[in-house]
């Protein structure tokens, strides 16, 4: 018997053996939290929530992006973007390694969640993925109207079948593995900013 | 750590707490762990149904495994990635191995898997020529000083940042005495930044397995994970089967009880959902059973299969606060632990159920409702079924329990026990108690006890039937 | 053999080391509920309920002591223990050893339990019992987590707690604020014995944290606890080696 073979047949046996295990059903589950919160108070609290992840939020329209990119960060060389609202200053070379050097990586957000701060990242959005983690600083771009409230409402909207890759991130990468003592930037970016446009 | 024969969580527990300031400093630390759990979860109000609703969907996939990994395998499949499956840690070891020989790979990233770890995944690699970087900074510190971790989220929690430091002047070359932990975080950075650019492979484990989208989820902070699969161009994906769930709705549930319980977050930094691969890139899945069948077999014990790994149980353990991971012998130590590893192995672990006062305070945080205190009461049946306690112990629990159900014999005796009490000198009456004796001293001897009290003082004098003469004072 | 009034449908049970070492603590206890107007029989016949066997693993032998227990309760409607822990374990385990096992699991309580939920605070307020004291209430894991006395602080629910609720009644009493309100005191029973390090360890942080809540006297359900604490802090000679009383002692107004 292959290994596949044995491995669920001792699952099925399993079951048996413990005859009287309730058939448990699966649960519908519909959580109606802050239902009554309106949709500004929900962008505010979506920002309070990244802001505490270390994410630093600005509010600007998507014109003004390109400019505000600029005075922000004057001394960034490599810009990789996958948004048309940021220019990039170093198309797609080689392979994800050849983005290690990237000062900056600029992508579009499918949405926010209120909870807990984070962005929802796609695979079509990121264009290469490795620029997400290689690069040092990154830039999200979320529409202020792309707000949810918690990761029931999220996984709602969030589709997967045609993406390889979809990612939650909320804030720059972190460590607490020295003494606890929590360190912003870690492997990952050191740092991360959001631009809440129209 | 030792590894070989019986643990002796007690003697590792006293080595441990016989340095007292570090024990304040461990038991802080990971009191803190508890507190920000405690902050994160107030914030949501519907916590108590969240974890409700995780146990509930844990134990209905846990009743139809078999259909949810077909279901799982099926999607992987369509997806592109490839399934293997492996019976046990030497299985698992061997697939990984010939997955990465085949493809010329000799240079590996590793994130966070305590599964790998349970294999001794890293060794068997190393042995056969495959470098295995862990690239989480805690289990990186680990992997540099030779020992295992001590806290399945915070493997180095038990270290102090000067040790840490000298660990990276003896291996990364960083000046004696460097010790701030952003400045090491940052060696570390730049270290094993070269490791992810140089890696062919990377291992990384999941913390949930969708069956609905074939999707692996895995949960950081680093970064590392996704540094390591986004660049290497083999990807292996190491799975115990019970980590798989239904669907992706369900994930909402268990993310929002995950980071809350681990580290007082409301979410990892990242967490990616990987369905298949990238252009020239393979994923590989293996999924591993590993003692889990048999755990799932056991009518008393199968709950313990819904532990989603936030160790939120270690992080409020008074007991593994006070004595370490390291004490526990296992690759997943604290409360968990004491119900997994019997189940692996129960001679060799029998004094992990006994490290435990049966508080509860385990079963009250965990986010998927484990019955751990009652399981922990249950594998300490099994110990003495399996003759495990020593003989001493064993006589001296029956002897107590057989004057405990006798009524009359333990009042006289109680009556000759306090009497002798309140003679002896109380250093000699503690010694005569032995290990109670030791730490505390005993309470001065009544000179009746209450039933005493009570047929003197309330009951009619006259004699009953069935009692003889000098038991009066009983 | 029981030649008391029949008329009592309540039992009171001292178990095994309160019988043995603290007596006062049932007198107490004996004298509030009557006090109360609660017609309570100490019936003979039960001296252990099994816990200490059944912790250790020897669930067997202990089930022995449990079924004295059970029968010697059986007739009754309510059984009140003077233990947390104790109440616990006949609730949990009385239904297995059979005979009148599952009845009397059913109708044991534990004493503050009793009289929170059954005879009501206001009547507790009527004794009108003084204790000019700074408590530190020590409320043991099973009575907490076991038999419900308070909310523990794990769960997300509100929060009660009925010792201090019985204990607010009481004239000119305050009471310690502890830094971990209901961390375990490290006896455990067998555990004391088997990890004596660790349980010591545990018990003086206990410790510390009421001297720093300048507790004066520590209060509980549990005299396994207190003992446990009481004799730490006394083998250490310890500077703080405050007074310990069962909740009954104070409701009956009894001098730390």
């Amino acid at each position: 018997m292959s290994a596949r073979d044995t491995i669920l047949a001792a699952v099925r046996a399993a079951r048996l053996s413990t005859g009287d295990r309730t058939d448990v059903a699966l649960p519908d589950f519909q959580l109606e939290s802050r239902t009554r919160e309106t949709s500004g108070d929900q962008v505010a609290r979506f920002a309070t929530a990244a802001r505490e992840t270390a994410v630093d939020v600005v509010e600007c329209t998507r014109a003004e992006l390109s400019s505000w990119v600029k005075h922000r960060f004057p001394d960034v060389r490599r810009v990789v973007s996958t948004t048309r609202d940021v220019p990039g200053t170093v198309a797609d070379q080689g392979g994800p390694a050849s983005f290690a050097d990237v000062d900056l990586f600029v992508c579009e957000a499918d949405f926010g969640v209120a909870e807990n701060g984070a962005a929802w990242l796609t695979a079509s959005r990121l264009g290469e993925r490795a620029a997400l983690f290689l690069a040092t600083d990154v830039l999200v771009v979320l529409s202020r109207r792309a707000i949810v409230g918690d990761l029931h409402a999220a996984y709602d909207r969030i589709e997967l079948s045609s993406e390889a890759f979809g990612i939650f991130v909320a804030g720059p990468s972190k460590t607490a593995d020295i003494e606890q003592s929590l360190v912003i930037g870690a492997h990952g970016p050191k740092g991360m900013t959001l631009a809440l446009v129209e | 750590m030792e590894r070989v024969g019986r643990v002796d969580h007690a003697a590792a527990a006293a080595r441990f707490t016989a340095d007292a300031p570090r024990t304040t400093w461990h038991d802080a630390t990971l009191w803190f762990a508890r507190e920000k759990r405690d902050r994160a979860a107030a914030m949501v109000p519907e916590w108590e149904t969240l974890r409700e609703r995780a146990s509930t969907i844990k134990e209905h996939t846990l009743s139809r495994l078999d259909e949810y990994l077909e279901r799982f395998e099926a999607k992987a499949l369509a997806n592109g990635a490839h399934v293997h499956w492996a019976r046990d840690a030497q299985e698992h070891n061997r697939i990984v191995h010939d997955i990465f020989q085949s493809r010329g790979v000799k240079r590996v990233v590793k994130s966070k898997s305590m599964l790998t770890e349970e294999c001794g995944l890293n060794p068997y690699l190393e042995q056969r020529g495959i470098e295995v970087v862990d690239t989480d900074l805690g289990e990186r510190i680990m992997q540099l000083r030779r020992e295992a971790p001590s806290h399945i989220v915070a493997p180095a929690i038990h270290l102090k940042k000067e040790e840490i430091g000298e660990t990276f002047h003896e291996h990364l070359g960083t000046p004696a005495g460097m010790s701030d932990p952003a400045t090491l975080a940052g060696v570390a950075r730049t270290h094993l930044r070269e490791r992810f650019l140089a890696a062919e492979g990377a291992i990384t484990g999941a913390n949930f397995v969708v069956a609905e989208t074939g999707s692996i989820v895995v949960c950081t902070n680093e970064g590392n994970a996704d540094l390591g699969t986004s660049l290497a161009r083999v990807q292996v994906a190491s799975v115990g089967i019970e980590k798989v769930i239904p669907r992706l709705a369900d994930l909402a549930v268990f993310l929002r009880l995950l980071a809350r319980s681990a580290t007082g977050q409301a979410m990892t930094v990242y967490t990616s959902h990987v369905q298949g691969s990238r252009n020239g890139q393979e994923l590989h899945i293996v999924l591993v059973d590993n003692g889990r069948t048999v755990q799932l077999g056991r009518e008393d014990f199968w709950r313990s299969l819904k532990c989603i790994r936030c160790g939120a149980c270690m992080n409020t353990c008074p007991v593994y606060r006070r004595s370490g991971g390291h004490s526990y012998g296992t690759t997943v130590p604290g409360p968990i632990g004491a119900v997994l590893a019997p189940g692996i192995d129960l001679d060799r672990y029998a004094a992990l159920p006994f490290a435990s006062t049966l508080c509860g305070s385990c079963t009250a945080v965990c986010p998927v409702k484990i019955d751990l205190d009652a399981q922990l009461y249950r594998w300490r049946q099994r110990v003495v079924e399996g003759g495990m306690t020593t003989l001493t112990k064993s006589a001296a629990v029956k002897v107590t329990a057989q004057v405990l159900s006798r009524p009359r014999v333990m009042w006289t005796l109680g009556a000759f026990a306090r009497a002798v009490l309140n003679v002896l000198p109380s250093g000699m009456a503690r010694l005569a108690s032995g290990a109670w004796g030791r730490a505390r001293q005993l309470p001065p001897a009544p000179r009746q006890s209450f039933h005493a009290w009570y047929e003197s003082h309330r009951r009619n004098t006259a004699p009953r039937e069935g009692e003889g003469e000098g038991e009066g004072d009983a | 053999m029981n030649r008391s009034s029949s008329a009592a449908r309540i039992a009171l049970f001292a178990p095994c080391f309160v019988d043995q070492f603290y007596p006062n603590v049932a007198i107490a206890a004996l004298e509030v509920l009557e006090r109360l107007g609660v017609a309570v029989d100490v019936p003979l016949g039960a001296a252990c309920c099994g816990q200490p066997a059944a912790n250790a693993g020897f669930e067997r032998d202990g089930a022995a002591a449990l079924r004295s227990v059970a029968d010697a309760f059986a007739r009754y409607e309510r059984i009140i223990v003077l233990s947390g822990s104790c109440a616990t374990h006949i609730r949990a385990h009385a239904d297995d050893v059979g005979g009148a096992g599952e009845r009397v699991a059913e109708r044991t309580t534990e004493l503050c339990a009793f009289l929170h939920d059954e005879i009501g605070v206001a009547a507790v307020a009527q004794l009108g019992t003084r204790f000019p004291h700074r408590v530190g209430i020590h409320i043991g894991c099973h009575a907490l987590r076991g038999l419900g006395l308070a909310s523990p602080s794990e769960l997300l629910e509100p929060r009660f707690n009925k010792i201090r609720a019985l204990l607010e009644t009481v004239q000119g009493i305050s009471f310690a604020a502890l830094a971990r309100p209901d961390e375990c005191c490290g006896f455990g029973g067998t555990f004391a014995v088997g990890e004596p390090a660790v349980s010591s360890r545990m018990g003086r942080d206990r410790l510390a944290d009421y001297a720093q809540g300048g507790a004066e006297v520590l209060v509980s359900t549990d005299m396994s606890c207190l003992m446990h604490l009481g004799g730490l802090a006394a083998a250490a000679h310890a500077r703080y080696a405050p007074p310990t009383l069962h909740v009954a002692e104070v409701l009956a107004g009894r001098s730390p």
